[in-house]
């Protein structure tokens, strides 16, 4: 054993392969005398680099792995000479009625979708996009935004408390209170985030996600508000839509308005999402009560600013159709994958 | 809250048809939402917004619909003979706390037979969803929906010592009120109570002691105004909300106790066949005082971005009862006891613009510098994170954020685990009653339901926020957690998959060199774990396969991988600079080696990248077996190298040449075998 009969098997495979020629049956017998897996001799002889003394593994090693680089060289080489098989027609022709490969993609949450959507909108009207904490405390939950402690107000919006004075914020509108805590106007935000209430059915979910709109500037009035809503509603659903106004109650906003858009679905002539009356309400606007500036430190003398909020998943089950908002939070990936 | 339409139009003179007075009630603040034939009318269900007690009654609400549609709120004519007996001597009244209960109001019916109730009254009763009692119980609840006054009636024989004191309970008081409830009251609640002890909750619900029963003669009928705050605390305290509650606590008219008053008694005095006391008995504690205000026509221009003319404003404010005077720009109104949500101009403006109607104010966008909006930093890289998830082609969930505790508790073995739990102080149910401290179990719970759906093959992401606390002051954190799920691969193919989606991931949110460190925590499999550290050190995240214990706790048909990571340390990855595209054709290799299981890839490409030529550009691995047949634990792992000159084409000697020496390099330095 050693380096001379890796150099008797070196002649013996150049042999082998002149005298297989063209003929790729031959070749391939070739190549599983020397180089195949199971039994080749290329096998035989790494197994025996085992057995050897270690002074010897070295020079063994090398030249092993010359005449392994040669006969796959060879064998590479013979084999590009091959004709390649051409390409049959008539009757094994591509069955294009097999379904396609099925592309593995990722999915959005339908919830994101929306939201993403509505900031694309805002970003481009010039308004920030911000954040804030859904474990809150009550100054910025409540009592900046005009709802003292006692409010009938509260009652509506059924809070979950935490240990030591906090709370998970029922809407998103304590980042309005904390953003003009902390910036001059003129202030132009939107606040998407999660929110929790504490109930649960068909209509309501313990969590859902809102947004939420602020401008804040000098000489802001109440035809401002209503060309914002009206951009944006006509931007996120359609030009066609028609936006209404009701006069509404919100203990942070002063006039306040519930806004409608024509139903999306039955052109207004009645139909199971509107309950027939061709208006879906979509969202709640006013202009900023002056009492929610003086609590965050904003001069109401000056300033005047409109704020609005909407609920992302009540756009998504109107957008998508899903009758049931705790499906929006099941984890079912059937649901995701339906709009990706 | 609804209301009977006949009732409704029957306060005024020229309603229009009925569809426009809906329309115009809407139209001003009070939606009809639902209209549905009742007895003898329509029902309409109104949803009269929480500051306006003074729309939830007919008559209230019948003012919004005058004014709305043009119509007169016709007067309220109450007419009833009074007896020469004095109700001052029949029984008396004392308010001992004046903060609690500025005005009470009584008077005494006598000789009255406590019946059933005409059929009108009943019909209107029950169109409104009151259930009809006996005639002077239903007289009362009349009076509330026309007025919306709450009124009492006591049988005044069992009034001891006819004798009215509204006071604070005494702690340790009882009192039976009207459902058969006994209730326990304390300091900080308003009672009614006799010369001898409690006899109702103020502003709530009577006793059952003196109730109107069939052997009633003589009634004495309360009209109060409580204060709001003290009977919203009462009924909170108490878990109770009543018709009477409900108007309290968003505030009722004090001069309307006594108008009230007289309008149930000349009902009973009507309809029970009593007599009416002479004079109404009546401590007025705290007498109203009218808000005045002063409003500028041009300032409310201003706001709205409509001309306004004065004339309209003052119409708006004539129909709404408020009295009013103009000195040119500048109209000063006088506020109704009733409009208790009118504390400032702005709230003026609301009223004119509610009459006004949103739809004649013309529309303008707002003209503001014309700055680009800009995303929170950190909200643009969790979408970033979530960007990254999405091209992986994993599929978004969302899950809650609140957890059972058991599950919580097993989390505080994770390595990310951020701090203390965070209880709810009121859960809705037990299995949601802990804040969630990773985003893993909602995970799992979301894996079972999708393998339950016949899934097997699984790729799962969720991006939100963990809550605890840390100090004793609650915080959060935003997260992103991974779930993979492949039936045809095995635990080492779910690892790499896995591996390849945060190393992918984390370069996208500028957290490039993570190492990966075996190890992790009870939650994964300890042969096929790891912890992730920053290049700083920090942990950031673990991944791999989910534990059997785990996995049987979730009851998971499939093996699963996890991996939860913080986003916290997120940062904008710096701008890709430019690389040279080399012309030169590159030259591809590939080496394979068979190697003791211990070496681990780390080494081994370690090793390579350390013996490669300068040439060589990029270096990757092809495919790595695990040779069962072999000795035991046996790797071959084949690595593929792509030399390439900037300068000039490499001739396939060179490269040989280059190639031979790595592999008697590997060869020699790590001892492996070349196959």
């Amino acid at each position: 054993m050693g380096t001379a009969r890796i150099d008797e098997i070196s002649v013996a495979f150049l042999a082998d392969l002149e005298s297989a020629g063209a003929d790729a049956e031959a070749v391939e017998k070739v190549r599983i005398k020397y180089a195949g897996r199971r039994s080749g001799l290329l096998q035989d002889l790494t197994a025996a680099l085992r057995e050897l003394p270690k002074e010897e593994k070295r020079d063994y090693g090398l030249a092993l792995n010359e005449l392994k680089t040669l006969i796959n060289a060879k064998l590479a080489e013979v084999k590009d000479r091959a004709p390649t098989a051409t390409v049959t027609t008539g009757s094994s022709s591509v069955d294009v009625t097999l379904p396609g490969m099925q592309v593995v993609r990722g999915a959005q949450h339908p919830v994101h979708i929306v939201r993403r959507r509505i900031e694309e909108i805002f970003l481009r009207m010039g308004y920030d996009v911000e954040a804030g904490p859904e474990v809150e405390d009550d100054w910025h939950n409540f009592e900046a935004l005009n709802i003292p402690p006692d409010h009938p107000a509260r009652d509506d919006q059924d809070t979950f408390y935490l240990p030591g004075e906090y709370l998970l914020r029922t809407h998103t509108s304590p980042v309005q209170a904390r953003v003009m805590e902390s910036r001059k106007p003129p202030i132009r935000i939107i606040v998407p985030g999660r929110v929790y209430r504490r109930d649960s059915d068909l209509r309501h979910s313990p969590m859902f996600h809102q947004i939420e709109g602020l401008l804040v500037d000098e000489g802001i009035t109440v035809g401002h508000l209503k060309a914002t809503l009206e951009t944006f509603l006509h931007a996120l659903f359609s030009d066609d839509v028609e936006v209404r106004l009701r006069p509404g109650y919100f203990p942070f906003t002063e006039p306040s308005a519930e806004v409608d858009i024509s139903c999306i679905f039955c052109d207004q002539k009645g139909c199971g999402v509107c309950s027939g009356s061709g208006w879906i309400e979509i969202l709640g606007a006013g202009m900023v009560d002056p009492r929610v500036f003086e609590a965050v430190g904003v001069d109401s003398e000056i300033y005047t600013g409109f704020a609005f909020g909407l609920g992302l998943d009540r756009i998504a089950m109107l957008v998508y159709g899903i009758p049931d908002l705790r499906q929006l939070f099941a984890g079912d990936q059937r649901l995701t994958r339906q709009f990706a | 809250m609804i209301f009977d339409s006949e009732w409704l139009t029957e306060h005024l003179a020229g309603a229009p048809d009925l569809d426009t007075l809906a329309k115009g009630l809407t139209d001003c603040g009070c939606l009809v939402e639902v209209r549905e034939p009742g007895d003898g009318a329509e029902k309409w269900d109104v949803e009269v917004t929480t500051n306006r007690p003074d729309a939830m009654n007919h008559r209230g609400l019948a003012r919004e619909a005058a004014l709305a549609t043009g119509a007169t709120l016709l007067p309220l004519e109450i007419e009833f003979e009074e007896s020469d007996e004095d109700a001052a001597e029949l029984a008396a009244v004392e308010i001992a706390d004046d903060a609690a209960c500025s005005r009470y109001v009584a008077r005494v019916i006598r000789g009255v037979t406590v019946g059933e109730s005409p059929e009108w009254m009943k019909r209107r009763l029950l169109n409104c969803g009151v259930r009809p009692i006996n005639v002077v119980v239903d007289a009362t609840n009349y009076v509330l929906l026309e007025l919306g006054q709450p009124l009492h009636a006591f049988d005044l024989e069992r009034v001891r010592g006819r004798k009215i004191v509204v006071r604070p309970a005494v702690a340790g008081e009882k009192l039976t009120t009207l459902d058969g409830e006994e209730r326990e009251l304390d300091g900080s609640m308003l009672m009614i109570a006799d010369g001898e002890g409690v006899v109702a909750l103020a502003g709530i619900m009577g006793g059952a002691d003196s109730e109107i029963g069939e052997s009633t003669t003589d009634v004495l009928l309360e009209s109060a105004h409580f204060d709001a705050l003290s009977v919203r605390r009462t009924a909170r305290r108490l878990g109770m909300h009543t018709e009477a509650s409900h108007r309290f606590e968003r505030g009722t008219d004090p001069e309307m106790a006594a108008v009230a008053c007289d309008r149930a008694a000349a009902l009973i005095a009507e309809l029970a066949g009593g007599r009416v006391c002479r004079g109404r008995i009546d401590v007025y504690a705290r007498p109203f005082e009218a808000p005045q205000m002063e409003l500028s026509i041009a300032a409310l221009s201003a706001f709205t971005g409509l001309e306004i003319e004065a004339e309209r404003a003052i119409e708006i404010f004539e129909g709404l009862g408020f009295a009013h005077e103009r000195a040119g720009d500048v109209v000063r109104v006088t506020v109704p006891p009733w409009r208790i949500d009118i504390e400032r101009v702005p709230d003026l403006y609301e009223e004119v613009i509610r009459h006004v109607g949103y739809d004649a104010v013309p529309s303008e966008l707002p003209v503001l510098p014309t700055n680009p909006g800009q995303r929170n930093p950190n909200w643009e890289l969790i979408d970033r994170a979530r960007d990254a998830a999405v091209s992986a082609g994993l599929v978004e969930v969302m899950t809650w954020s609140f957890i059972d505790p058991e599950t919580d508790e097993l989390v505080a073995t994770q390595p990310l685990c951020p701090g203390q739990s965070l209880p709810l102080d009121n859960p809705l149910a037990q299995t949601q009653a802990v804040m969630r401290r990773s985003l893993l179990p909602g995970l799992l719970a979301a894996a079972k339901t999708n393998f339950n759906q016949g899934q097997r093959t699984l790729a799962l992401f969720e991006q939100g926020r963990v809550f605890s606390l840390v100090d004793q002051q609650p915080r959060e954190w935003e997260r992103i957690g991974l779930l993979v799920a492949d039936e045809a691969g095995g635990r080492e193919e779910r690892f790499v998959r896995l591996k390849g989606i945060i190393d992918d991931l984390v370069t996208r949110i500028g957290l490039p060199g993570v190492s990966w460190k075996r190890g992790g925590s009870p939650w994964l499999d300890p042969g096929a774990g790891a912890v992730l550290q920053s290049a700083n050190g920090t942990t950031i995240g673990f991944a791999g396969a989910l534990s059997r214990e785990l996995a049987e706790r979730w009851d998971l048909r499939h093996e699963v991988a996890v991996a939860e990571l913080d986003l916290e340390r997120a940062t904008k990855p710096p701008l890709s600079k430019f690389r040279p595209l080399h012309r030169h054709p590159p030259v591809v290799v590939d080496v394979t080696v068979e190697h003791p299981a211990d070496l681990s890839y780390a080494e081994l490409e370690g090793t390579v990248s350390d013996l490669a030529s300068e040439w060589v550009e990029d270096l990757s691995l092809v495919v790595r077996y695990r040779d069962e047949t072999a000795l035991a634990g046996v790797v071959r792992t084949t690595l593929r190298l792509i030399y390439r000159h900037a300068d000039r084409s490499l001739t396939q000697d060179e490269v040989n040449e280059a190639h031979e020496r790595l592999r008697r390099g590997l060869v020699e330095r790590l001892g492996v075998a070349l196959a």
